[in-house]
């Protein structure tokens, strides 16, 4: 027993202290990767994360499959490009309302299928996201269609007495701002399922009628988990547009709703960590094996499908068996 | 004026036929299991793919690639569901084998993405060519034959749920698995079948769909969107309303190509969609029914 009460130390010390360490290896990050190339990937990896918490949110604790975070992301990016270089809003302010615009088209779509079963969601979204694609293709006047948006400044140099200036067209302060925004929103995901929140959405993910019986309005946190999680893929859009600095319908096909998907399956959906390293090793693993090129999507795929099939809970299921059998005295959980 | 009209008449129609067939697939699984094979879009793209190989390559006829397609759906379908839907059947979550099927959609498609390449193919039948003209009208036989074998295995299917023991066996274990598994019919035989109809449907609906559409990696991908829509708006499990609402999707099709932008399809299908969801959720065609294959 000695061995529990050494792991079993004050968890919210212990989350402290990850968070800590989490703090540390972002500051680290671009100090020890100082090439572009992986910096810009460290970017990827930080956007990356941000959608797959953001997915799984809806789907690992309400319990339901959004397959529109293609569009959600693509409205993020389009709505704060747009603001900021048709109508010359701030940087910040088309954040905010990207972010909140995503988050409305999220609610809004998820009002017409939340009376139905995850299926009907999950098509609903699944159309949404095409449906998006095809507007952000056709509608030329606004977004200059398949030619794309070019030469997207990157967000604006912020200017604090005590750092001195900070310019985002330097690649590591980007990797901090995207990074640290990530960060922020996993912290506030985290506190939100520690909540009662998450323990209510739980409880609809596992029954229903139950959840009722209890009287917690299904509909209505359904609605809000879905709301959250394309808010959260737009303000991973809204940082997405400034890095790239081109944003072509492209990018923001059905396709990008699976690969994030993949993240969250293959991480372990219902944790939040689990995407979170899922979506780092899924976007670095491709470049670490770059002779497979284009059979990336093949590997999403298959991962997706060997995951459901043989190890349901992901990595974190994984990690846990690992664990158990490395400290044999531990319960599995 | 008219002439337009019905010209775009003929030309929903045919693709309606179409998207019933696969569209129909995707409701008997919905019907018996509640489960969505994603990868129904593949196998249909496989099934074209199969007819091109086998009339192109083989030099055989294009009446022979549609039954090979046919064969190869089927296995496929067998395939998909001893591999993904059995083993979940049991672990109670409805959206793994939605997911994990995703995943067998994502495989699939890429792999032939890197062995077809993108550029897509001219599948042309000996039927693509033979135009009948009647008044302003314009049809090709190919045309004709879709909607001719469609038809047809539409009306088979219809007679095969509605007066064989076997059609009989499976709507009864769409009503109720487990009574239907006292009564001594094995649900696990029957949803095999029903995977295997489904199916081989789906790859004789790619053999038609090939030459008229399209044909490359993705062309599956671009009718199962349209096919959710129509089991949607037709009611999930219903036949009648899923042969209804094809015809429909594919009238709006061309028609909108037609007085609007052919960009615009799949926003005026999806408007449907939602409003289908918003107004009428078990599909547009009243179900009085109890039972919904």
């Amino acid at each position: 027993m000695g061995r529990q009460r050494f792991w079993g130390r004050s968890l919210a010390r212990s989350r402290k202290l990850r968070f800590l360490l989490a703090v540390v290896v972002i500051g680290l990050l671009p100090l020890a990767f100082t090439g572009s190339y992986w910096r810009t990937n460290l970017i990827v990896c930080a956007i990356n994360v941000l959608l797959a918490i953001g997915l799984d949110f809806v789907l690992g604790y309400a319990g339901q499959l959004n397959l529109g975070q293609s569009a959600f992301f693509g409205i993020g990016a389009y709505a704060s490009t747009l603001l900021v270089i048709k109508l010359g809003v701030p940087f910040w302010a088309a954040f905010a309302l990207g972010t909140l615009g995503a988050g409305a088209a999220g609610a809004l779509l998820s009002i017409f299928a939340v009376r139905l079963r995850g299926h009907y969601l999950a098509i609903a979204s699944l159309g949404f996201a095409v449906i998006t694609y095809q507007v952000l293709l056709n509608w030329i006047s606004l977004t200059q269609g398949p030619l794309g948006i070019y030469a997207i400044a990157p967000p604006p140099t912020i200017a604090l007495r005590w750092l001195g200036r900070i310019p985002f067209t330097d690649l590591a302060n980007l990797f901090y701002l995207t990074a640290g925004l990530t960060l922020v929103v996993y912290v506030l995901l985290d506190r939100m399922l520690r909540s009662p929140i998450g323990e209510t959405l739980t409880a609809i993910r596992e029954d229903e009628i139950s959840a009722a019986s209890l009287g917690i309005n299904a509909s209505r946190w359904k609605v809000f988990a879905f709301a959250v999680s394309s808010a959260v893929a737009g303000a991973a859009g809204c940082f997405y547009a400034p890095f790239v600095g081109t944003l072509v319908p492209d990018a923001f096909f059905v396709t990008e709703s699976f690969t994030i998907l993949a993240m969250v399956i293959v991480g372990g959906t219902g944790t939040l960590i689990g995407p979170a390293v899922g979506a780092i090793l899924l976007t670095l693993l491709p470049e670490l094996l770059r002779s497979i090129g284009d059979l990336r999507l093949i590997l999403y795929g298959a991962s997706i499908t060997l995951v459901v099939l043989f190890m349901p809970g992901g990595l974190m299921q994984a990690w846990r068996l690992l664990r158990s059998r490395l400290y044999l005295g531990a319960e599995v959980p | 004026m008219t002439g337009i009209v019905l010209q775009q008449g003929i030309n929903g129609i045919v693709i309606g036929s179409l998207y019933v067939l696969v569209a129909l697939g995707l409701t008997l699984i919905y019907g018996v299991l509640v489960q969505i094979n994603f990868a129904h879009a593949d196998i249909v793209t496989l099934g074209a793919f199969t007819a091109y190989a086998v009339t192109h390559f083989l030099g055989q006829s294009y009446f022979a690639g549609i039954a090979v397609a046919l064969a190869v759906g089927a296995v496929l379908g067998w395939l998909v569901n001893a591999t993904i839907f059995s083993p979940l059947r049991d672990r109670g979550n409805e959206l793994l084998p939605l997911i994990a099927t995703i995943g067998v959609s994502i495989m699939l498609q890429n792999a032939m993405l890197a062995l077809l390449g993108p550029i897509p193919y001219a599948f042309e039948t000996p039927y693509s060519n033979l135009v009948i003209r009647y008044g302003g009208l314009f049809l090709t036989v190919q045309n004709v034959l879709i909607v001719v074998v469609s038809s047809v295995s539409i009306a088979l299917l219809y007679g095969f749920m509605k007066f064989t023991f076997l059609g009989k066996a499976l709507r009864a274990v769409a009503q109720d698995r487990e009574t239907a598994g006292l009564m001594g019919i094995n649900p696990n035989h029957l949803i095999m079948l029903t995977f295997v109809i489904a199916s081989a449907l789906a790859g004789m609906g790619g053999a038609l769909l090939g030459p008229v559409l399209v044909l490359t990696p993705f062309a599956g991908t671009s009718v199962i969107v349209k096919a959710f829509a129509i089991v949607i708006i037709g009611g999930f499990g219903n036949i009648e309303g899923t042969i209804l609402a094809g015809l429909l999707v594919g009238l709006i099709e061309s028609f909108t190509t037609q007085f609007l932008d052919p960009g615009l399809i799949d926003i005026v299908v999806f408007a449907l969609l939602l409003l289908t969801l918003a107004v009428r959720p078990t599909g547009l065609v009243a179900e009085k029914r109890e039972e919904n294959v």
